[in-house]
């Protein structure tokens, strides 16, 4: 096999054989079409269809290699081992940003990504997006060829197409891109407006920062990029902005991980940040406030007015507001949330969400200019990429043109503009007039189907690209995979458009590239490819001051008035962001952090909205049934079901979108219900609606059903005065006032330090092993959800489906816990992670009538899956109920159904058994990564202890908050051990005495006692 | 000597002017008539259900656990509760031929053929839930201790374990006590009977019984060390299935009151199940001299107490939970009162507390429609009674986010359904070719039995009741 097509040929005759034969039989024989059980609309069925769809597709040999030529193994390559993976540096891009990663790659496919420890904007860390993203590749729904009119066609003839069409200079071109940070993708763009010289280019995000830059423009002058250092900031103001959460925030995770890392408290020396939040829906960020205040969208402008009017009977630079009154000036928060900003003068951080109004931010802007805090804690930096105009504005501009015929060619690059412009814009209509429509895109979209070309865009794993990091650092995007449906990147898809022939990705970044490094190229861009940045790059912050026509042009903003009746708040979706990730099995399968809801969006209200509607203001516990709302603003009206969010504002409802999608893909397909219909131009964020039930009921898949601790210590939490004053307030005795039963017996004995007194031999693991445990700090975790995902990844865990998760299967090994407590209305948010807890005393061992659930010497409980017959009784037994157990054969389901099921199989970790049906399977606290650490600590040290931090689990190592740890217990100087030592480490359940592995730091809030 | 004592006969067991020939004519003629009609038209109703089970068998086993309606928190539902409820109504048949045989409680002999063979249905439609509630059926041999390559023992700590050995023990016994008690009987078929296939089968299944001195010598103390045997399996085996429950840590399972409760629990619906199946065969057999109302009554009786039993048990359930002090167990009891599954409750506490206290009239413990309309409403309870505890335990245990409701589908229904069809096609099976009553052992507590030929007060010689018939001279 020494050239592609031998190699093409070989494959395409097995998979044709495989394909006709064994999976069609496969399908008919596993799944009757009707039985009963399997015909729900987002069926296990038919998402699974989804894990393997149709279309002959040459080589998927397990080795998609980088490289020209397919060569057996007959002598090793250097760096390969077969069962070992490689790890190599990559960037993920995510709107005008990207973020370093690491790729577990296993003989050539990438299986699992992981955040790049030396890249600022993960700091080895992940979000559930970049963890989602390995998926998404692997993703069989996705194009796997240009179409022309509906007409499937190959690469060359679109290169053909393009050297003809854009032979002619003079054309009329609109580029509509996606938001971008590529410095070659920027480097091409100017080559096309130069050589187009008629052509117009124009960036498109429905959820952008725009706002928030034009909010700099509007206070100094000059459009900027704020950057909120939340190490630095003792007070954080948060202005309706979820900036620890991806869709909240484009730099999420490096705002988690400064912001947790802020609030570590080891001893009752420490001392913590103390975040006030003040927003409409409730959101993690606002969950893992101190103090959070709920108001409708439309009234958080009039509050920063209120707040910066206050400020400035203090502090210079706020004259624009002086005098500003509105019903927010008397208002407790603000005298106190000005207080502690004035006593952090230079250490506080007050920031808005990007969605609020340019006035907002420039409010906020000059708040912290005249704090003092920008320079320190807040910066501002000039974003080399963006034209010095209003984007969002010009993108308006340019649709008036598109509308007036001005242009006889657009080409839209990944932008799906049909699904998420503007209502009023109607883009089917407008884009109707242009002669030439040309998209790249990775499905075969909304925007698509209405293009006279549709080019399949390749996956970030499968190409090369570069890009800025939020805070500049320049990052290169290299492939790990050949594309799998052999498609374009941005730049190549650019370049062919420039050029009509194509080049690759590899030569365009090169070719960028080379200007940065002036001497020794080779060198230094192997280093690049090494670390995945150039670690000396970064935007420069620049000085800033008042512009001086920030009086005169806030003013036009400070008269803004709160929607006065039912208002809807439109955001995107914590797992779908805009709709780009909803062909996702796993994020359409994680649980909503807040609300706990899967594969649905819903319209969230408060309960007394709720009452006022007429609906009831608690969900049955016996049923997933739902009332329904219709829901009208301008001529628009959607029907969605209505939820009740505990901590919402009064009289507004917030949805979320990026649901609602028809052929797109087959899991994205027909789940929730499109919202963008009700966005228009004029009112992007809120605006006034008219909601009304429909009398209708929707079932919704809900993990979670009830809300309450029922006074219960599972969560344990106590205020940072309470800590310093009695730090043991966590332990048992402290919380109920009593020992904890058997544990004076213990004392008697000798033996209280392993717990109270037992009926069982002890199990504690031999010395000469590690003992394995784990410590989730709840003063870290914000209940995001990216455990849950990473977990899925490394672990194989399939996606089930609606219907299966509403029957409270949901596989997940580590789910987020979240109670309210409280006023309803106003309720306390606890999130706790609860994966397996691994007892010493497991009571899921002691009924297993087969033991095929056993103790392992280094402490961890083991579930052999061989030897499981399924009877249920351990996870009956499992008080923490993290046992799952497989009531249909998911895996299979998953990994063989379709007509190309290896592209999924792909994507499986090769060091996890897949489970088969009628077994039960559980956090095995990362096993493989566990073994593989102390299989390599043993060869190279001869000790089966591998060094603290060695081994990470994948929730631990993708949580942005940095609250899990785990390591060897007899280890004392590991953190883990540093962990268990903490005062405000406790287990759940301890008088049950089966002396679980996994324990919790207990919550603590830095209140402010003036608001307490 | 100037005291005297009344005595008072004890009211005959049988009714009617029956003699030994009678007897035997009444219960062996009924398997040895032509099989009427309706019984036809009966079994093939329960071959009916019986295909159900065995449809909805195969497809579980084809698809998988799924299709039954349990979910995260409850991993235990309908299969576990109609487990347990057979195997309690399996109770009654041993406790009536093995304890009461012991205690001298000869009204039993009427109703213990056919309490016994109850058992072995129940318990045969009780195992097949254990075997297909696990999620890989073709496994399930290693619950078994045999030898293997890995040298792999199942885990003796399990309670499910003990279950196999319980049930499996408990199987037997009560079979080969039912077939040792059917020796004598099926040697009177045998030779009643016209057909030769006839003859040779139940002279095989009669092992070559004669019915001399030697032989009743032996049964007699066969029988007797077997029910000696199946006496501590009647407390064990319900003790056992228990332990599934109270061995584990759940709040509402992890409790001793467990053993005792589930044991009443048990003979209260077996003796409720034995009522509603003989109210409706002494009707259409025309058995009503010897299943009669004294009878009734004396099974009310049973019911009574041990409804009573299980009433106590449910009031010390809620007393130990709130004098325990366990806020877990607390609540569970509260939640189950009041919670989701209130109506389940309710369900239980009026049919397994209530019904049975209206047996304290007379009246109605001796009225035969009233006595079957609550032998079914008592089953109904003692159902609801292993949901709740089953169920309700599971759907609201420690940590309240994982709290779930579970609701059964499809497919657990007619499981359940299903198993009734296995139940009547072996128990038609029985009536039309097994003698319903022991009739050996039922003669033996005539009073033909037990000439008396000296009057009570007088001691002066009678003539014997019975006649003893002359030696036939033409024969001879």
């Amino acid at each position: 096999m020494s050239d592609q097509s031998t190699k093409t040929t070989y494959w395409k005759s097995l998979n044709e054989l495989a394909k006709n034969k064994e999976y069609e039989k496969f399908v008919e024989r596993e799944f009757p079409e009707n039985a009963t059980e399997l015909t729900d609309q987002v069926s296990r069925r038919s998402f699974l269809r989804v894990m393997g769809a149709s279309i002959a597709l040459a080589g998927f040999a397990s080795c998609r290699r980088p490289i020209q030529k397919i060569l057996p193994y007959r002598s090793q390559p250097e760096d390969l081992v077969l069962g070992v993976p490689n790890f190599y540096a990559t960037s993920i891009p995510f709107q005008d940003t990207v973020t370093g990663l690491i790729v577990e790659n296993n003989e050539g496919r990438p299986t699992k990504l992981e955040g790049n420890e030396d890249h600022p904007s993960s700091g080895g860390r992940t979000n559930i997006y970049q963890q989602a993203g390995i998926l998404s590749m692997y993703d069989p729904d996705r194009s796997r060829s240009p179409v022309r009119n509906e007409e499937k066609v190959s690469k060359s003839d679109f290169e053909t197409f393009a050297a003809s069409h854009f032979s002619d200079t003079a054309r009329n071109i609109l580029f509509i891109s996606e938001a971008s940070s590529s410095p070659t993708l920027n480097r091409l763009k100017g080559d096309a407006l130069r050589r187009f010289s008629n052509a117009e280019w124009v960036t498109y995000e429905p959820f952008s920062d725009d706002n928030a830059i034009e909010g700099t423009q509007l206070a100094f002058g000059r459009r900027l990029r704020t950057v909120n250092h939340f190490d630095k900031a003792d007070i954080v103001v948060s202005l309706d902005d979820d900036f620890m959460s991806p869709n909240g925030h484009k730099n999420s995770v490096e705002n988690a991980y400064k912001t947790t890392g802020k609030r570590r408290v080891q001893t009752v020396e420490d001392s913590m940040s103390r975040i006030y939040c003040v927003e409409n829906s409730f959101t993690s960020t606002g969950s893992y406030a101190d103090h959070r205040l709920r108001l409708k969208s439309s009234q958080i402008e009039a509050f920063t007015y209120a707040l910066a009017a206050k400020l400035s009977e203090q502090v210079t630079g706020l004259q624009a507001f002086s005098g500003v009154s509105n019903t927010f000036s008397t208002h407790d928060w603000i005298s106190r949330l000005a207080d502690d900003l004035l006593g952090n003068r230079g250490n506080s951080v007050v920031t808005a969400g990007q969605q609020h109004s340019p006035g907002v931010h420039a409010a906020v802007a000059a708040i912290n200019l005249a704090l003092n805090n920008a320079g320190n804690s807040v910066t501002y930096h000039e974003l080399p990429f963006r034209d010095n105009r209003d984007e969002r504005q010009a993108f308006m501009d340019a649709m008036m043109q598109l509308k007036a015929g001005t242009y006889d060619t657009v080409v839209l690059i990944g932008t799906n503009l049909v699904y998420t412009a503007p209502a009023d814009l109607d883009l089917a209509l407008a884009l109707a007039n242009v002669e030439t429509k040309i998209h790249l895109a990775d499905y075969y979209d909304e925007t698509s189907r209405i293009c006279d070309w549709h080019v399949n865009r390749a996956h970030f794993l499968e190409t090369w690209s570069d890009g800025l990091s939020y805070t500049g650092q320049r990052s290169v995007v290299q492939p790990q995979i050949l594309p799998l449906f052999d498609g374009l990147s941005e730049i190549e898809f650019l370049n062919t458009i420039l050029t009509g022939e194509e080049s690759t990705g590899y030569d365009l970044v090169q070719e960028t590239w080379s200007n940065y490094f002036t001497n020794d190229f080779t060198r230094q861009w192997e280093v690049v490819l090494h670390d995945g940045l150039d670690p000396d790059t970064g935007f420069d912050s620049v000085d800033v001051a008042l512009s001086g026509n920030f009086s005169a042009g806030i003013r036009e903003h400070l008269s803004a008035e709160p929607v006065s009746g039912m208002e809807i708040s439109i955001k995107p979706d914590a797992t779908l962001f805009d709709g780009r990730y909803a062909n996702s099995g796993w994020l359409q399968e994680l649980p909503e952090p807040m609300t706990k809801i899967t594969w649905d969006n819903v319209a969230l209200m408060s309960p007394r909205t709720a009452e006022s509607l007429g609906l009831p203001s608690d969900r049955s516990f016996s049923s997933n049934e739902v009332p329904t709302v219709r829901i009208a603003a301008g001529d628009q009206t959607i029907e969605i079901a209505a939820w009740v969010q505990p901590g919402h504002a009064d009289d507004s409802i917030t949805l979320t979108t990026g649901y609602g999608r028809q052929n797109v893909g087959r899991v994205a397909d027909g789940v929730g219900v499109d919202t963008y219909p009700l966005r228009t131009s004029a009112s992007m964020f809120y605006q006034s609606a008219n909601v009304e039930p429909t009398g209708a009921k929707y079932e919704i898949a809900c993990v979670q059903d009830h809300h309450s601790l029922e006074g219960r210590d599972m969560i344990r939490t106590a205020s940072l005065d309470e800590y310093k004053e009695k730090p043991d307030f966590a332990t048992f005795k402290s919380f109920h006032g009593f020992e904890v039963p058997g544990m004076k017996e213990a004392e008697a004995r000798g033996t209280a330090d392993q717990g109270p007194i037992s009926l069982f031999t002890e199990q504690y693991g031999p010395e000469h092993q590690p003992q394995w445990g784990m410590a989730i700090d709840l003063n870290a975790c914000f209940g995001c959800g990216v455990c849950t995902i990473a977990c899925q990844a490394e672990n194989n865990i399939p996606v089930i489906g609606k219907r299966e998760v509403g029957r409270r299967r949901i596989m997940h090994w580590i789910r987020t816990d979240r109670y309210y407590e409280g006023d309803q209305d106003n309720p306390t948010v606890y999130h706790q992670p609860v994966p397996c807890m691994h007892c010493e005393l497991a009571p899921c061992e002691q009924v297993c009538p087969v033991a095929a659930t056993t103790h392992s010497e280094d402490g961890m409980n083991q579930m052999t899956y061989n030897r499981c017959i399924g009877t249920r009784y351990c996870a009956n037994n499992c008080p923490f109920k993290v046992r799952r157990f497989n009531f249909f054969n998911y895996t299979k389901e998953f990994l063989t159904t379709g007509d190309d099921p290896e592209i999924i199989q792909m994507a499986m970790n090769p060091e996890v058994t897949v489970r088969f049906r009628g077994v039960i399977e559980k956090c095995s606290y990362c096993v493989q990564r566990v073994n593989r650490a102390k299989r390599d600590t043993k060869i190279a040290t001869g000790s089966l202890k591998p060094a603290d931090g060695t081994v990470k689990t994948a929730c631990q190592q993708a949580c942005p908050a940095n609250a899990i740890s785990f390591g060897d217990l007899t280890d004392r100087e590991s953190k883990i051990s540093q962990d268990k030592m903490n005062d405000r480490n406790y287990v759940m359940l301890e008088e049950m005495n089966v002396r679980p592995r996994t324990s919790y730091l207990a919550k603590l809030r830095n209140t402010n006692s003036g608001l307490a | 000597m100037s005291k005297t004592y009344e005595y008072v006969p004890e009211p005959a067991l049988i009714k009617g002017n029956h003699d030994f020939k009678s007897i035997t004519a009444l219960v062996t003629d009924i398997n040895l008539r032509p099989t009427p009609k309706l019984w036809y038209v009966a079994f093939g109703i329960s071959n009916i259900l019986l295909l159900v089970l065995l449809i909805s068998i195969a497809y579980l086993i084809w698809e998988g656990i799924g299709i039954w309606g349990l979910n995260q928190p409850v991993g235990w539902g309908w299969a576990i509760i109609n487990f347990v409820w057979w195997v309690g109504i399996g109770h009654a048949g041993t406790l009536i031929s093995a304890i009461l045989f012991l205690f001298r409680q000869n009204w039993r002999t009427a109703i213990n053929r056919f309490a016994e063979a109850m058992t072995i249905f129940a318990v045969m439609c009780a195992g097949i839930f254990p075997a297909i509630h696990v999620g890989r059926i073709w496994v399930i041999y290693w619950v078994f201790p045999l030898p293997n390559q890995m040298a792999m023992w199942p885990n003796f700590n399990s309670p499910l374990l003990w279950d196999v050995f319980a049930v499996s023990t408990y199987f037997t016994v009560s079979f080969l006590f039912w077939y040792v008690g059917l020796v004598p009987d099926l040697a009177t078929i045998r030779d009643r009977i016209k057909s030769k296939v006839g003859k040779l089968v139940y002279g095989g299944f009669a092992l070559g019984w004669r019915g001399s001195n030697r032989h009743w010598w032996n049964y007699e103390k066969s029988y007797m060390i077997l029910a000696g045997l199946a006496t501590p399996l009647v407390l064990s085996v319900h003790t056992i299935v228990s332990f599934d429950f109270a061995v584990s840590i759940i709040p509402g399972w992890h409790t001793t009151i467990f053993p005792p409760y589930f044991v009443a629990g048990a003979v209260f619906s077996g003796f409720a199940m034995v009522l509603t199946l003989m109210i409706i065969c002494r009707k259409i057999y025309g058995l009503e001299d010897i299943m009669t109302v004294d009878h009734i009554e004396k099974m009310n009786i049973i019911i009574l107490v041990t409804g009573s039993m299980v009433g106590f048990a449910y009031i010390m359930e809620f007393f130990i939970a709130w004098y325990s002090g366990v806020e877990y167990e607390k609540a569970i009891f509260i939640l189950r009162a009041i919670g989701p599954y209130a109506w389940a409750y309710w369900i239980m506490i009026t049919c397994n507390v209530i019904s049975p206290q209206l047996f304290w009239s007379k009246k109605l413990r001796r009225s035969v429609g009233f006595t079957f309309f609550i032998s079914i409403v008592v089953n109904i309870g003692m159902w609801f009674e292993r949901f709740v505890i089953t169920v309700t335990s599971l759907s609201q245990d420690f940590l309240p986010s994982s709290w779930g409701y579970y609701s059964p589908t499809f497919w657990d229904i007619v499981t359940y359904i299903g198993t009734f069809g296995l139940f009547f096609t072996f128990f038609l099976l029985f009536l039309r070719f097994l003698p319903m009553v022991a009739v050996a052992e039922l003669k033996g507590v005539m009073p033909q039995a037990d000439p008396h030929n000296y009057d009570e007060v007088t001691g002066e010689y009678k003539e014997p009741v019975v006649k003893i018939p002359e030696p036939r001279k033409d024969s001879v």
